[in-house]
């Protein structure tokens, strides 16, 4: 059949993938795209453009399927279409796109992925992260973190755990009105509710109203072990080689 | 015998065709009587219908239907919903006008349906050419009415007449060209016989004004530019040409004063919003609220909040007239929970600064000199590596309608004690394309930053009272005279609180978050209370004993 002949080799390859490519196409992006996909491009907070960096994008993730989204638009949301734009400044966001998210070559990394998968199992961190369906569910699932973090973000994850706590994995602690005490990771939390996990990852549900007091422990529940420079490099390694596929 | 009981049965037809003629419907009697002037000057005294974006021509948002009240609050039940379908963000404040609902869609649409079902009469949807620039969504946020014709902006940046019962154009006129990064998003005000309306595009280098047209033909009458040109006073608070990209957009609806015969309107930020060195000075009329003569436009005052903002902190709320007892004497004025996080009282009459007081975490000034001019604090203004200064740039209030109410003189204000990351970039200024001169980030998830719905004693800036919110809030406030304060929370809950403890009576979790303003009107002599969250608009009423 003929379209088996794959639309993929018919797809065109950006032309415009030079350092000073992507530069152009960060200003583009700085000029156009930052008010509703934030200055770093994690999302943003008042107009809810999605996060542009996570190397896997809701339209599509082919360089051709970013330029189509980008010269036309989405129908039906607030994304519009960059339909004046020269064929050139198009391409050039799309190289600057593609810099944000997992483009690490991960032969050029110091650490060994396969010392790192050892030394992951060997300090049990599979008790609370789950890669591929394996593992424990008190800690973010790590089967694509390689695409979300870069390596200078995953060293720092794995030594400083405490730097950057997201606030669904904060610690809660609830006292109830008998004065137990629950604590539990932050699973969710509005202006009437809480919804927990506890140490045996049993789901709580809480109403605010119905607790003495809630406090927030906004430390990582992550211990922070004591690694040497080729652990750390190894475990970053093993980490950024995490995006989606079996390892 | 017969013939009497005949008689008994004409007498009950006439009298409920009097009671129920104006807001009932299901009975096949006539609905929709034209909106005259002496109606919308008097819209208090109809709080069966919602006759403008506001509510009222003062801005109070404030309902005089207390059927819903703090007993029986408990008994709120869905009467039905209408379902927005474009997926975007849903701004909308509909018009009730006996018995006909108008809600706007995004992006350029209204719908009427009818107001005791949800049933729809007639659609209209305005045709958008390709390229519009829009900084913040396919935004529409309501229709203004008077006679029979409903007023509405389109994000082309036209003004549109509609047939209220019909749905059919009855002209269209161009305000400004879209390809200049002007757009339109906000419900006009109809003044007289004229309809008052401003335009957004402050991120694109615009240069801001209001109008008014003719509301039979159209036809401009008058035009008042919120940066003015050289010759005009304030045009020297413009460093060289830089009023001409000037920004100061005024993309909300405003409010009229019928007995100084004044109109209030506010303007949004100076651009480009984050390189103040591209346009050295105050930069007026920016950030601040305008008083406009009704036949001229002319200004008569204006009051600058945030002079040479660098912040985005446009003064783009509400402008909330009540009268109120200031050290003994009752006065006219402006109550103005402002972006920049201070709360300000101004006589309405002359502009004069009154009182002002932060009502929200800020970390930008030292407090309000008694002009009501800030007093900036050192390093506050953004920089290449980032200025962390709190409110963040979408401010400690936005645009959501606060509400007052005169039971208890407070304003109740959605507010955020969030920091921002303010950044500073070169920038050039190119028609029709974003024009920023820096950005801005919150340091920090929105989790660890406080929200509330803060009711401010109007007289003093004290807050009495705050009711938390988690992660924030997104939505105006509605005050009614059954006691109650209603909003909703990013989080998905719709909820009502005590007017006076702001104790939650009432909520209903609606599972996504709000981007307008909550209303009041009744139908068959039952009150109805409605918000729009997510893609829906919901209408709520009491559930039968």
């Amino acid at each position: 059949m003929a379209f088996t002949t794959s639309a993929a080799a018919e797809e065109p390859e950006n032309p415009y993938t030079s350092g000073i490519d992507v530069r152009m196409g960060q200003r583009q992006f700085q000029s156009k795209c930052t008010s509703c996909h934030g200055l770093d491009a994690t999302g943003g907070e008042e107009a809810d453009g999605p996060d542009l960096t996570t190397g896997s994008f809701q339209h599509g993730s082919t360089d051709a399927d970013l330029y189509e989204v980008i010269r036309n638009g989405v129908e039906g949301t607030s994304m519009r279409g960059l339909r004046r734009a020269e064929d050139q400044e198009i391409w050039q966001l799309v190289a600057y796109l593609r810099t944000l998210s997992g483009a690490v070559d991960l032969a050029s990394l110091p650490g060994s992925a396969a010392a790192g998968r050892a030394a992951f199992e060997r300090l049990d961190c599979g008790s609370c992260h789950m890669v591929q369906g394996r593992g424990g569910r008190l800690g973010p699932d790590l089967s694509r973190v390689g695409e979300r973090r870069d390596p200078d973000e995953l060293a720092e994850d794995v030594t400083t755990p405490d730097a950057e706590v997201s606030p669904r994995w904060w610690t809660v602690r609830i006292t109830r009105a008998d004065g137990t005490v629950v604590e539990g990771l932050r699973m969710g939390e509005d202006t009437f509710n809480l919804r927990l996990m506890d140490g045996e990852e049993r789901l709580l549900s809480f109403a605010k109203a119905a607790v003495r007091s809630v406090e927030r422990i906004l430390e990582s529940t992550m211990p922070a072990e004591p690694l040497s420079d080729e652990e750390r490099d190894d475990l970053v390694a093993y980490l950024a080689s995490l995006r989606g596929n079996e390892s | 015998m017969r013939a009497v009981g005949w008689g008994v049965a004409a007498l009950l037809v006439l009298a409920v065709q009097t009671v129920t003629a104006q807001d009932t419907s299901g009975d096949g009697m006539p609905l929709l009587s034209p909106v005259t002037w002496e109606r919308l000057l008097n819209s208090d005294d109809e709080p069966n219908n919602w006759l403008m974006y506001h509510g009222a021509l003062h801005g109070q948002r404030f309902s005089r239907l207390d059927e819903i009240d703090r007993e029986n609050v408990g008994r709120l039940e869905l009467k039905w919903a209408h379902q927005i379908r474009q997926l975007d963000r849903n701004q909308t404040t509909p018009l009730v006008v006996d018995g006909v609902m108008f809600i706007t869609e995004s992006p350029s649409n209204v719908t009427a349906v009818d107001a005791a079902t949800g049933r729809a009469y007639w659609r209209y949807e305005h045709p958008l050419p390709d390229g519009i620039r829009l900084c913040c969504g396919r935004n529409n946020r309501g229709v203004a009415i008077l006679g029979e014709t409903l007023y509405m902006s389109t994000n082309d940046a036209h003004l549109v007449a509609i047939d209220a019962r019909s749905g059919s154009l009855l002209w269209d006129t161009e305000v400004a060209d879209h390809t200049k990064g002007y757009s339109k998003t906000a419900a006009p005000l109809v003044v007289g016989d004229t309809v008052v309306t401003g335009v957004a595009g402050g991120e694109f280098g615009i240069r801001g004004f209001i109008d008014g047209y003719d509301a039979a033909t159209g036809e401009r009458r008058w035009r008042t530019y919120t940066v003015p040109g050289p010759g005009e006073p304030g045009n020297e608070t413009w460093a060289g040409d830089s009023w001409r990209t000037g920004g100061a957009p005024t993309w909300l609806t405003g409010v009229y004063d019928p007995e100084l015969d004044l109109i209030y309107w506010g303007a949004g930020n100076p651009a480009p919003d984050w390189n103040g060195d591209l346009r050295l000075g105050d930069n007026l009329y920016s950030s601040s609220v305008l008083a406009l003569d009704r036949e001229t436009g002319k200004i008569v005052w204006h009051f600058q909040f945030t002079p040479h903002d660098v912040w985005d902190w446009d003064a783009i709320q509400v402008p909330v007239l009540a009268d109120v007892e200031l050290n003994g004497e009752r006065r006219k004025t402006m109550l103005w929970a402002n972006r920049n996080a201070f709360y300000y009282v101004l006589d309405r009459e002359s502009g004069r600064f009154l009182l002002g007081a932060p009502f929200a975490l800020q970390t930008w000034a030292h407090g309000l000199d008694e002009s009501g001019r800030p007093i900036l604090r050192e390093n506050v203004f953004p920089t290449t590596e980032g200025t962390r200064v709190a409110p963040m740039a979408g401010g400690a209030t936005n645009w959501w309608s606060p509400a007052y109410s005169p039971r208890t003189g407070f304003l109740y204000v959605n507010s955020f004690d969030a920091e921002g990351i303010y950044y500073q970039r070169d920038d050039e200024y190119e028609e029709g394309s974003i024009f920023l001169g820096g950005g801005h980030r919150m340091p920090l998830a929105a989790d660890h930053y406080r929200s509330a719905i803060r009711a401010i004693e109007a007289t003093t800036g004290k807050i009495r009272w705050e009711f938390p919110i988690t992660p924030r809030t997104r939505s105006g406030v509605l005050a009614t005279a059954g006691g109650l304060v209603w909003s909703a929370s990013v989080d998905g809950y719709f909820f009502a609180l005590d007017e006076e403890t702001g104790e939650p009576l009432w909520r209903m979790s609606l599972g996504a978050a709000p981007h307008a303003s909550p209303m009041s009107y009744a139908v068959g002599g039952e009150q109805r209370i409605v918000v729009a969250m997510g893609n829906v608009v919901f209408v709520f009423g009491l559930a039968e004993e």
